[in-house]
C-alpha cells in the first residue's frame, strides 16, 4: 500500500481562453473507509493563484500552511503577489528540501500570470516540475483523469464550457476509483472573477 | 548543579569577550559608524544619476602610482545582469559586500527562478551592513554603495551607507567631493532627463572636482537602461563621451 | 431478505459497477458474492449443479442446510489453497426459511441475519440497530436496502446498485434495484443553498 493512496484523492486543472479551472474530489478516507466528504484539497494562494495538493491529507495541510507562510512573507517583503511561475519554483524548492523524507503530496498549481496568461503545472513529491499547456492531473484517480481529459479537453474554451468539461472529467474519472469521489469542488478563475462550485456526485 | 559551574565559566568567557565594538557614546552616537563615514568621505568620489530611461553610475579611479596597471582595477562591479554597484571608501570592504550581494542574488534566483528585484538586493545588502554595526568581533564597513538597476519597476538608484541605512535617489554623490558634487547635481538634475544627458552630467560632475586631467583611464562609468543589461563603459567609450562634453 | 451492492474492484480500480452479486442458485435459493469474484461465481454454479443433481436423485429439493453444507465441504477441501469466498446461502425449504453463512476458511454458520464483505461492518451497524423479528416484508426490504446504501457510502470497495431480493414459500423474487448514486440524494436531499456558496477564506487547519 502506497502512502500516497492512504487517503485517496483526485485533482485536475485545465487551461481555457484567458482562464483556468482547478477541481478536486471531496473525499478523505483511511484506505477504503470514508471518513469525510467535505475535505479541502484546493487552496487559494491569492485571487489568481490556486494550489491543489493530492496525496496524504496531513502532509497536504502542513505543506499548504508552509506555503501560505512563505507567500505572506513574500507579499510583505516585495509588496506584490507571487507570479504562478515563481510560486511553482518556491513549491519545488520546498519539496526538494525534504528530498530524503518527502511530503507525500503531488501538487497541482494553477494561476493567471502577467497579462492574465493561464499557467498550470504539477510536480512529483520531491519537486520535479512538469509544465503543461492543456491540463494536469494528480491523485489516486490520475489514470482515469488522464483518459477523461485526453478525450474531453479542447483548447481555448470559454469559462462556462471549461467548467462543464472539468466537472464531467472529474466526475466520470472518480467513478472508476474506489478511493476518490464523494462529490467535487471546482474553481473557475477568469481575470475578473473566481467562481467556486460544489459538485454533487455519486456518494459511493 | 555539578554542571552549572562549567557552564557559568563558559558563559562568562562568551559574554566578556564578545561585546560589539560598536557601542553607543553617551551622546547617543555610534562613533564607529561616524568613523566609517569619515572613511567614505575621504574616499574617491562616486556618483549616480537616475534618468527617465536608465541609470548611470560613475567614479574616479585614481591609482596610488602610475606604475599600477589601470586595466586591473575595476571599481564598478556587476551584481546581477541588471544590477551594478560602485563604492566610495575602502576597496577591500566593498569586495566583501559585492561577494555577499552576489550570493544573495543567486540564492533568490535559485529559489524563485526570477531575477532579484533591485529593492530586495539593496535591502539584503543593507541588512548585512547593519549586522556589522551590531555583531561581535567585527567592524562596520568603510564604504558607501551606489546601486544602479533596472527591473519591472523601471530604473532605480540606491545609496547604502555603513550604518545600513539606504535611500532611493534621483541623483547622489559620495566620497571626497560629495558636497560640491551634490550641489552640482542639484543644479543640473531634471526629472525628464534622459540617459545620454545623465551620462554627460555625470562626467561633468566628476570633472568639476577632478584633480588633474580626466581621461577614459582614470574614471569608470556604468550604465543600465531598458534592455536590463548593466554594462561598464570601456576606456574608449568614455573617451568618446569626454569628447562630447568638451 | 437478501441484498447486495454491485461493485467489482481490482485494487483501487473499479472494474465494474454492475455485477450480479446475488446468484440465483435455483428458484428457491440464493447465494451472495463477496471475496474473489471468480471463486464465488464458479462455486455457486457448481453448487447449483449439485443441488439439481440432488433434486433428480431424491425427487425433492435439497434443504438450505444441505446445500450450504455441500458448499462448505467443497471450500474446506480447498482450504489453504488461496480460494476467497464469503457467502450467504438463503432459501426456502421444507422447514421454512433458511440462512447460512459460508466462507472459504471452512466456516459455516446458521443465523437470522448476516452481512459479508468489505462493507459488512457498516451494513451490520444499520442492520443491528434497525432489525426486529416481526418486521413486515416492506420494512425488512427497506432495512436491507438502507444497510447496503450505508455500506456503499462508507466503504470504497462497495457501490453501484443496491439489489434487494425476497425469498418466500414460493421462491425468490427481486424486489428492487436502486442506483445508490440516486439513493443517496433521496435519503439525504441537498438544499440548493449548499450547492453554490460564496467564496470564503480557506480554512487554516
Amino acid at each position: 500500500m502506497s502512502i500516497f493512496e492512504y487517503n485517496g484523492s483526485a485533482l485536475v486543472a485545465m487551461v481555457g481562453k484567458n482562464c483556468f479551472a482547478i477541481a478536486s474530489d471531496r473525499r478523505l478516507g483511511v484506505q477504503l473507509q470514508t471518513i469525510a466528504t467535505d475535505f479541502q484539497r484546493i487552496f487559494k494562494i491569492h485571487d489568481k493563484l490556486f494550489l491543489g495538493l493530492s496525496g496524504l491529507g496531513s502532509d497536504a495541510q502542513t505543506l499548504y500552511q508552509r506555503l501560505v507562510f512563505r507567500h505572506k512573507l513574500y507579499q510583505l517583503r516585495e509588496e506584490r503577489d507571487m507570479k504562478p511561475e515563481t510560486f511553482a519554483s518556491l513549491v519545488s524548492a520546498i519539496l526538494y528540501e525534504k528530498r530524503f523524507g518527502p511530503y507525500f503530496c503531488q501538487p497541482v498549481i494553477a494561476g493567471l500570470g502577467d497579462d492574465d496568461k493561464p499557467f498550470i503545472c504539477t510536480m512529483d513529491s520531491i519537486g520535479a516540475k512538469e509544465l503543461a499547456k492543456d491540463f494536469v492531473v494528480a491523485g489516486t484517480a490520475s489514470e482515469s483523469l488522464y483518459g477523461a481529459c485526453e478525450s474531453m479537453f479542447k483548447p481555448d474554451m470559454e469559462h462556462e464550457e471549461l467548467f462543464e468539461t472539468i466537472s464531467q472529467a472529474l466526475l466520470s474519472s472518480v467513478d472508476r476509483d474506489c478511493l476518490s469521489g464523494w462529490g467535487g469542488h471546482v474553481y473557475v478563475v477568469t481575470p475578473s472573477e473566481v467562481t467556486e462550485r460544489i459538485l454533487k456526485g455519486r456518494m459511493d | 548543579m555539578g554542571r552549572s559551574f562549567t557552564d557559568t565559566v563558559y558563559d562568562m568567557g562568551d559574554s566578556q569577550y564578545s561585546f560589539s565594538l560598536t557601542t553607543f557614546s553617551p551622546s547617543g552616537k555610534l562613533v564607529q559608524i561616524e568613523h566609517a563615514l569619515t572613511a567614505v568621505g575621504s574616499g574617491q568620489t562616486s556618483l549616480g544619476i537616475k534618468a527617465s530611461n536608465g541609470v548611470v553610475i560613475a567614479t574616479e579611479k585614481k591609482l596610488p602610482s602610475i606604475l599600477v596597471d589601470e586595466t586591473s582595477v575595476q571599481k564598478i562591479q556587476i551584481l546581477t545582469p541588471n544590477i551594478g554597484v560602485v563604492y566610495s571608501g575602502m576597496g577591500p570592504d566593498s569586495r566583501v559586500l559585492v561577494r555577499k550581494s552576489r550570493k544573495q542574488a543567486e540564492q533568490y534566483n535559485r529559489l524563485y527562478k526570477e531575477p532579484i528585484p533591485v529593492t530586495q538586493l539593496v535591502r539584503e545588502t543593507a541588512a548585512v551592513m547593519q549586522e556589522f554595526t551590531q555583531s561581535g568581533g567585527v567592524r562596520p564597513f568603510g564604504v558607501s554603495l551606489l546601486v544602479a538597476g533596472f527591473d519591472d519597476k523601471g530604473p532605480q538608484l540606491y545609496q547604502v551607507d555603513p550604518s545600513g541605512s539606504y535611500f532611493s535617489w534621483k541623483a547622489s554623490a559620495m566620497g571626497k567631493n560629495v558636497s560640491n558634487a551634490k550641489t552640482f547635481l542639484e543644479k543640473r538634475y531634471t526629472d525628464d532627463m534622459e540617459l545620454e544627458d545623465a551620462i554627460h552630467t555625470a562626467i561633468l560632475t566628476l570633472k568639476e572636482g577632478f584633480e588633474g586631467q580626466i581621461s577614459g583611464k582614470n574614471i569608470e562609468i556604468g550604465v543600465i537602461e531598458a534592455d536590463k543589461t548593466f554594462r561598464v563603459l570601456t576606456a574608449a567609450q568614455i573617451e568618446d563621451y569626454l569628447q562630447e562634453v568638451e | 431478505m437478501v441484498a447486495a451492492d454491485s461493485r467489482a474492484s481490482m485494487g483501487g480500480y473499479i472494474s465494474s459497477q454492475s455485477v450480479k452479486k446475488i446468484i440465483e442458485i435455483n428458484p428457491y435459493m440464493l447465494g451472495t458474492m463477496a471475496g474473489g469474484a471468480a471463486d464465488c461465481q464458479f462455486w455457486h454454479r457448481n453448487l447449483g449443479i449439485k443441488c439439481r443433481l440432488h433434486e433428480l436423485a431424491n425427487k425433492r429439493r435439497i434443504s438450505v442446510t444441505g446445500a450450504s453444507k455441500l458448499l462448505a465441504n467443497i471450500l474446506y477441501s480447498y482450504r489453504g489453497m488461496g480460494l476467497s469466498v464469503g457467502t450467504m446461502i438463503a432459501g426456502w425449504d421444507e422447514k421454512g426459511p433458511g440462512l447460512y453463512y459460508v466462507d472459504s476458511e471452512g466456516g459455516r454458520l446458521k443465523g437470522t441475519k448476516f452481512s459479508v464483505g468489505s462493507g459488512s461492518p457498516y451494513a451490520y451497524g444499520v442492520l443491528d440497530s434497525g432489525y426486529h423479528y416481526d418486521m413486515t416484508i416492506d420494512e425488512a426490504a427497506e432495512l436491507a436496502r438502507r444497510s447496503i446504501y450505508h455500506a456503499t457510502f462508507r466503504d470504497g470497495a462497495s457501490g453501484g446498485v443496491a439489489s434487494v431480493y425476497h425469498v418466500g414459500p414460493t421462491g425468490w423474487t427481486k424486489l428492487s434495484g436502486d442506483d445508490v448514486g440516486e439513493l443517496h440524494y433521496s435519503y439525504y436531499p441537498v438544499e440548493p443553498a449548499i450547492v453554490e456558496q460564496e467564496m470564503t477564506e480557506a480554512v487554516v487547519a
